[in-house]
């Protein structure tokens, strides 16, 4: 790596040697005098330019009679003519209302100025995903704009995270399109699990996504497209939503080199609190015994993480071509011991234009390798925290640490060490060792792209990509493995997926002014997208099957060919024809039209594979329309209705028998009920919305209001035991979710002054949703998750917000009383429901400190309403370990206000024992374990230093920031936090059973640029 | 003219895209891991495939914790067989007679989504087209399906595939009517191809031990017959003297030797049981089994149970419905022995056979015999497939009685025998005697079958089981009685509310698991 830097200076110092004429040195600052950093310098004609450092200051080698231009994003770019001088002061003046001519790069990378746009768009900047970084540049866009839920896995560093815009809206998919460069990118997973109790086939885990892999240095930036209208072009994979991703691109005459350096410390934030004042009964699983104190060893097993990123970036552009490299890795350990990540990132990029600039050929290719030792899984199996945190108490922590196994002479292997034999609850660090599993992760990207510019009016494009990415998942259980778990020889899991996606379109663009008063502009294209997910080849020797020879894990070594399965997840091609046109007035009135047809392989053999959808939008500048007051710099006010179509699952409608695993006859997966066809789903949504700028561009705000409706939803249901078709799901349009909300950005620059100024940004959304038309046959419901034997179940319902969460309630008289048995056992109702896993209304501060060379950045996040359960709380009160059951038999016993149902005897306390283990436990009277997800945390804090480059000389630019990542909650209720999901897919939401703890982050970041 | 042309080709290149590639999407739509309906039905493998599924979930052969859920925590251990030591759900559960939701809907689910469902299928595509895999589909169904109208009273029988909102649940005797239908039909089929020399399509496809021989179908389809029969005795004994002796009375007769027998033989997998037991240590022996087993020295108990770990050389079993507080307390008694040990599982017995024509010679039918030789030919048959010797002492032996029960850590469980009867047939004992007898061996012979003997117990009374200590039924079951039933499940009450309605009405009693189902009457079984 050394050498390579240093390749980069000799390089760099090249090319300055080769300079001539004399320096200039200048500033660039606002007309009130703040510096503007990184402002472009570029002298006109030539391929030689740089930046503005810091604080507005710039050297630049140039003859006299050469032109230098200024540009700053929002300012006017101003041109200068090098006279004698050799010192230059430049004040760029913002651009004014009359000439915003701020560009955003919409669908398809379509370039469109902001004012013209008729939806709501939000841009989060590079330095945001960079500044507090995560290894999962999502991660870091929580907070920070509106009307975007970000949930984070519990599957650790390297974990999957769930981006929903504008609420759920589809029962089978809500994540957002990622796109790169306007180019659709596959941002496929091996898997979410959905089972409350945990699964057998190696535990809960998450199986990550794409978008978790990239390296956020890549790229320029981000843009939000919330609505229907902003994703039409996209079709059905935009209905979501999109997320476009810019790549960074080489600044024109400047070599530039970056390298940065992050280090992060993550700790165990927010566990369980447990009792430390009675141990176990003799040789009993749960902690109901003798009073006696204890450690609490729990803290002791959770270990300081530490994440550390490096990546480097070159890049050089001249006015025909430009190059940009980069690379990064992370190395990362988790705070579960023996839990560790490795990420490598290679990026090229490379563009030229030629034939006199007709011409222009880009392409780039991105390669991300990752491999996770031991994932973080949930549920009750192959997790080590059940062990830890359930350890009958009494017991030394420490031993089984030290002393995870030990020989066993009659079976002459070493054999786990743990004092019970409980599928739920093994050894920790036996499950950490013995039970190791590694994922891997690897993901291609290539795009080539060829622009031609037939005239000034028109252009025509062509790109091609293919994503391809490989997941593999190893598992080696060595024997003694718990019973449940494991064949008594040990088993061996390893699954091999692979996915890819090929995209190609051709678009024309025509950009035009038909008079003086009115432009034309439009987009129309074709594009075709083919995917396969997931082909996966899974082998499993099974735990009744089992391996011959004890712990030799390989496929010719299983006892039987059972566990070992070939699927496919996914395979489609859809097929588009679009449209995309604006008609511009006076640059003041704004008509979008959009249409689209797609042809999607998924409808084969239905009525009509293919299907149309519009979108219509209006905006209209109201500073160039009406007299306003002088402080009003901008208004705009925009509506838009749109429809976005959406093709059904693959291979319902062409029907094949197959194994599934578990059931054992080839039977369909999915197919329509009889007498029932298929047809795509249809999202409409309306859209209103006003933008304002005012005092100088200081307070910047923008409201939107949405209304979406999702129709004929295909749906894929578990089909009723014995139901006559034989599928193990039905497939079928019906429901309905409708979406209600609003959003509100403000943006204040509260104070601007030379020495010190603060900015601030709040993002405010509410969204309200109901799901109906649910078939009366399914009983008015759809289970996301089944309940299994547990009292957990999520579920949509007929008239009801989405994600209903479903539990066991205590049964009460009218006085509401808790009954109770003569037994003295408690009377319980059915599954019904006990909370919304959707938060109502969210809100995010963010605040940037400027002081001299010091920068500062406060980001506040919070979610108010919904709701969580915790089977963590149940399962550890029912066996006696949490503090609140602790506290309970202290206190002797645990008050309730009940009644004895035979006789009305009132009933006010209950032996503490006998309550949790009724009430607590994963199959309890879960509705007393529902907590209020409302939160509000210090979600990043970075202080920054710009470091005065004149100390090192051939440094042009470097900083050193201290940065936290949730820090703390101001404010939280539930047991843990509600922030992170058991799953990024729809099921397990709501709800915690053993996930990893939350982290608290805090560290050091390092950036420099030559 | 070079922008039209650029124009012309645009629009022509995307015309052909669309035009071309469209023909693909069938091939594009089909998953290359499936096998196609046209495929399929090579081999008629489209009708074998749903044999497996059926033959595979009588009894849950996988995942063992289904078995478990199905079967191991519910009719194996109110039949008196087993015990768990494992304190589930902090000791309120099945055992205690606090019916867990979520265990007992897999009796349900996995009878209707691999018994039901396979024979409905199968009808679909052969009635009256292959009526020979018809005839085989309606045996295994009745055989699948009586052990789920005996656990919960009314179920979805005749109503099951409708695509009505509301599935109608069928009475218990309906469903009892349409079984003996349904074999009568089977029977009729099968004799007829059999006496007409046909040769069995069914070899390859069948799981049992029968190689597809139509005859043997026949003989166990008798015999199912004969426990159905007797099953009804006390609610309908004039149907049921009419259906037993038609049994007896068919050409081939019922199951008269070992090879006779009705037994899942896997390919795969061994007894659930085994690995529960072994691995899991999760059922233990029973305490009624030490009693009687011990009681009696009968020499079936090392292929039933292993010596205990804990008490050497000692068969120990653990009492169900006791206070447990540590698993490890009772883990290390007598776990189940090597007759689970082995990937054929047994369902039916030819000893069966003989005891249920014992009783119904006792009752005065035309059996084809008297009652004490078959009472002794059952015990016989049953020393014999457990390749056990001694039979002819054992059966004979009118001194010994069931002992005493201890538990060597917790005396709170210990109890006097209560199935006080000796071995020796003894015409001067009372008919109630005899019949107490006669299912008592009943009961060791079916071992580890806990379904039937459940039944067994709830029609007879028999044998006499230790009552349990702790009841958290909330007064729904009596402690004397024990459960009767198990209440409809959670995926009905949740899909099928109003089928769920039908059956409680048809149930004739509230939905918990001390109402009686229709043949188990409160009356005298004399």
């Amino acid at each position: 790596m050394k050498k390579f830097i240093l390749l980069i200076m000799i390089i760099f110092t090249t090319q300055f040697s080769f300079a001539q004429v004399k320096i200039i040195n200048g500033t660039v600052t606002d007309l009130g005098g703040i510096p503007l950093p990184s402002a472009n310098i570029i002298i006109k004609g030539t391929t030689r330019g740089t930046d503005s450092d810091f604080d507005g200051k710039f050297s630049i080698e140039a003859k006299v009679g050469e032109t230098l231009m200024i540009s700053y994003i929002g300012y006017e770019t101003q041109s200068i003519l090098i006279g004698t001088e050799t010192i230059i002061k430049i004040q760029l003046k913002e651009s004014s209302t009359t000439n915003l001519k701020e560009v955003i790069v919409t669908s398809l990378g379509i370039k469109k100025t902001r004012r013209s746009l008729t939806y709501a768009a939000q841009e989060i900047k590079a330095e945001e995903l960079t500044r507090v970084r995560d290894v999962n540049i999502v991660n870091t866009i929580a907070g920070k704009v509106a009307g975007v839920t970000v949930t984070k896995s519990a599957g650790g560093t390297g974990g999957s995270t769930k981006v929903i815009i504008r609420g759920n809206s589809s029962v089978s998919n809500n994540q957002p399109l990622y796109v790169i460069d306007g180019i659709p990118m596959l941002n496929s997973g091996s898997g979410q699990p959905n089972d409350t109790f945990g699964s057998l086939a190696g535990g809960n885990k998450d199986g990550g996504d794409v978008i978790s892999l990239i390296n956020p240095d890549d790229y320029d930036g981000m843009t939000v497209l919330k609505g229907a209208a902003a994703s039409v072009l996209y079709g059905s994979q935009g209905a979501n939503g999109v997320i476009l991703l810019s790549s960074k691109k080489g600044k024109i005459g400047k070599v530039n080199v970056t390298a940065s350096s992050v280090t992060t410390f993550e700790t165990a934030a927010y566990l369980p609190e447990f009792q430390t004042d009675y141990i176990a009964s003799p040789g009993a699983d749960e902690s109901w015994g003798a009073a006696q104190k204890t450690n609490n060893h729990v803290k002791d097993f959770f270990e300081t993480a530490v994440t550390q990123t490096t990546s480097l970036g070159y890049s050089m552009a001249s006015e025909n071509s430009s190059t940009a490299f980069s690379f990064a890795n992370v190395s990362a350990s988790g705070i579960i011991p023996e839990n560790n990540l490795k990420k490598n990132n290679f990026g090229i990029r490379q563009t030229s234009k030629i034939f006199k600039d007709k011409l222009t050929f880009a392409a780039n290719a991105n390669y991300t390798s990752q491999t996770i030792i031991n994932k973080p899984v949930n549920g009750f199996y192959f997790n080590p925290l059940t062990g830890v945190y359930l350890m009958p108490r009494g017991n030394d922590f420490n031993y089984y640490k030290d002393n995870f196994e030990i020989f066993d002479p009659t079976r002459n292997l070493m054999a786990q060490n743990w004092m019970t034999n409980r599928d739920i609850m093994q050894n920790p660090y036996w499950a950490i060792n013995r039970n190791k599993s590694e994922d891997e992760n690897h993901f291609f990207n290539g795009a080539i792209a060829l622009t031609y510019k037939a005239t000034d009016w028109l252009s025509i494009a062509s790109r091609y990509s293919y994503n391809r990415i490989t997941s593999s998942f190893d598992k080696k259980i060595y024997a003694t493995t718990q019973g449940t778990l494991s064949h008594p020889n040990g088993r061996y899991i390893n699954e091999d997926s692979f996915s890819a996606q090929r995209y190609a379109d051709l678009i024309a663009t025509i950009n035009t002014k038909i008079n003086e008063n009115f432009s034309f502009n439009a987009n129309i294209g074709t594009s075709i997208t083919n995917t396969l997910i997931n082909q996966r080849t899974s082998l499993d020797s099974g735990i009744s099957a089992g391996l011959q020879y004890a712990n030799w894990f390989t496929l010719h070594n299983f006892n039987n060919n059972n566990g070992n399965y070939q699927t496919i997840d996914s395979k489609k091609e859809i097929q588009s024809v679009f449209a995309a046109t604006t008609f511009g007035y006076k640059d003041r009135l704004f008509l979008d039209l959009a249409g689209r047809n797609d042809w999607s392989s998924t409808l084969v053999n239905s009525d009509n594979i293919g299907f149309f959808y519009p979108s219509v939008g209006l905006t209209g500048i109201l500073t160039e329309m009406v007299e306003m007051p002088e402080f009003i710099n901008f208004g705009k006010v925009r509506a838009t209705f749109a429809q976005v179509g959406n093709d059904i699952y693959p291979f319902i409608t062409s029907q094949t028998y197959y194994y599934n695993t578990g059931i054992s006859d080839p039977r369909p997966n999915a197919g329509p009920k009889t007498g029932t066809t298929l047809k795509p789903e249809l999202k409409s949504e309306y859209e209103f919305g006003t933008e304002w700028r005012m005092f100088n561009n200081r307070l910047n705000f923008e409201i939107s209001y949405y209304s979406s409706e999702t129709k004929n939803q295909y749906l894929q249901v578990l089909a009723p035991v014995g139901n006559r078709e034989g599928v193990i799901y039905y497939g079928f349009n019906a429901g309905n979710i409708e979406n209600k909300g609003i959003e509100a950005i403000i943006k204040g620059g509260i104070i601007r002054n030379e020495k010190f100024s603060w900015d601030t940004t709040i993002n405010f959304s509410k969204n309200k949703n109901r799901v109906n038309g649910i078939p009366t046959e399914l009983g008015g419901r759809l289970n996301l998750t089944e309940a299994g034997v547990n009292s957990y179940r999520y579920a949509l319902i007929e008239g009801r917000p989405f994600g209903v969460i479903e539990g066991i309630n205590f049964k009460k008289d009218d006085q509401g009383r808790i009954l109770l048995n003569d037994d003295g056992t408690f009377q319980r109702t059915d599954f019904e429901e006990v909370g919304n896993s959707n938060p109502d209304f969210m809100l995010g501060f963010s605040n940037t400190f400027k002081l001299g060379s010091f920068t500062a950045n406060v980001l506040l996040d919070g979610r108010f309403g919904g709701d969580v359960m915790s089977l963590t709380q149940a399962q550890n009160d029912a066996f006696g370990v949490s503090k609140a059951s602790g506290d309970a038999r202290n206190a002797g016993g645990v008050a309730i206000n009940g009644v004895r149902a035979s006789d009305g005897v009132p009933v006010t306390s209950v032996d503490a024992q006998s309550y949790y283990t009724q009430v607590g436990g994963r199959a309890g009277i879960s509705g007393e374990y529902v907590y209020d997800a409302t939160n509000v945390s210090v979600r990043e804090v970075s202080i920054g230093y710009n470091i005065n480059p004149k100390l090192f000389p051939f440094i042009e630019k470097a900083s050193v920031s201290l940065i936290a990542r949730n820090l703390f909650f101001i404010y939280k209720d539930a047991p843990f936090d509600p922030n992170i999901a058991l799953s990024t897919g729809e099921g397990l939401q709501g709800v915690d059973i053993y996930g990893l703890p939350s982290t608290r982050s805090i560290g050091l970041n390092l950036n420099i640029t030559f | 003219m070079k922008l039209y042309n650029i124009k012309k080709t645009t629009i022509i290149i995307s015309l052909l895209i669309i035009v071309s590639c469209t023909d693909n999407f069938e091939e594009i739509n089909t998953n290359p891991n499936g096998i196609t309906p046209e495929l399929f039905e090579q081999d008629f493998n489209h009708i074998k495939g749903g044999f497996a599924p059926m033959f595979n979930n009588i009894q849950v052969l996988t995942p063992e914790w289904v078995y478990q859920l199905q079967q191991g925590l519910n009719c194996d251990i109110w039949s008196g067989y087993m015990a768990t030591p494992t304190p589930f759900a902090g000791g309120v559960n099945n055992t205690t007679y606090s019916l867990v939701d979520g265990w007992n809907g897999f009796i349900w689910d996995y009878a209707y989504r691999n018994v039901m469902f396979n024979a409905y299928d199968i009808a679909n595509k052969t009635k009256d087209k292959y009526d020979q895999f018809y005839a085989l589909s309606l045996i295994l169904k009745v055989e699948g399906m009586h052990r789920v109208t005996d656990t919960f009273g009314p179920i979805i029988y005749s109503d099951f595939g409708s695509q009505a909102s509301i599935i109608e649940y069928d009475s218990q005797e309906d469903v009892y009517n349409l079984m003996f239908e349904e074999l009568d039909f089977a029977v009729a089929e099968l004799t007829t191809r059999y006496n007409a020399g046909e040769e069995s399509t069914f070899v390859s496809t069948d799981l049992s031990g029968y190689n597809g021989d139509y005859k043997a179908w026949v003989k166990f389809a008798n015999t199912l017959r004969l426990r159905l029969a007797m099953r009804i005795v006390k609610v309908n004994p004039v149907l049921a003297k009419l259906e037993a002796e038609k049994a007896i009375a068919h050409e081939f007769g019922v199951m008269t030797v070992n090879e006779d027998l009705f037994k899942i033989v896997s390919p795969v997998y061994t007894n659930p049981i085994a690995t529960i037991s072994n691995s899991w240590l999760d059922i233990r022996m029973s305490a009624d089994m030490e009693s009687i087993l011990r009681g009696y020295e009968d020499p079936r108990i090392a292929s039933y149970f292993n010596i205990s770990s804990q008490f050497l050389g000692e068969y120990k079993g653990v009492r169900t419905g006791i206070e447990l507080i540590a698993k490890a307390d009772h883990q290390d008694f007598s776990g189940i022995g090597e007759v689970v040990s082995s990937n054929e599982i047994v369902l039916m017995t030819t000893a069966e056979a003989y005891f249920l024509r014992a009783e119904g010679a006792l009752r005065g039918w035309n059996m084809g015999g008297i009652a004490q030789d078959f009472y002794e030919q059952g015990i016989e048959m049953s020393f014999n497939q457990r390749g056990v010797s001694g039979a002819a002492a054992y059966k004979v032996d009118n001194v010994k009685t069931p002992i005493a029960y201890v538990d060597p850590n917790f005396s709170v469980n210990n109890s006097a025998p209560v199935n006080n009867v000796t071995i020796a047939w003894n015409d001067s004992d009372s008919n109630e005697i005899k019949l107490q007898k006669i299912i008592t061996q009943k009961w060791i012979g079916g071992f580890p079958e806990g379904q039937e003997a459940w039944s067994d117990y709830r029609r007879t009374g028999y044998p006499k089981l230790f009552p349990v200590l702790v009841n958290y039924s909330g007064g729904t079951i009596t402690t004397q009685f024990g459960p009767r039933r198990i209440n409809f499940v959670q995926s009905e009450r949740t899909n099928n509310p109003g089928g769920v309605a039908s059956g409680v009405s048809k149930l004739g009693g509230p939905d918990n698991g001390g109402t009686r189902i229709w043949w188990d009457t409160t009356g005298p079984n004399f």
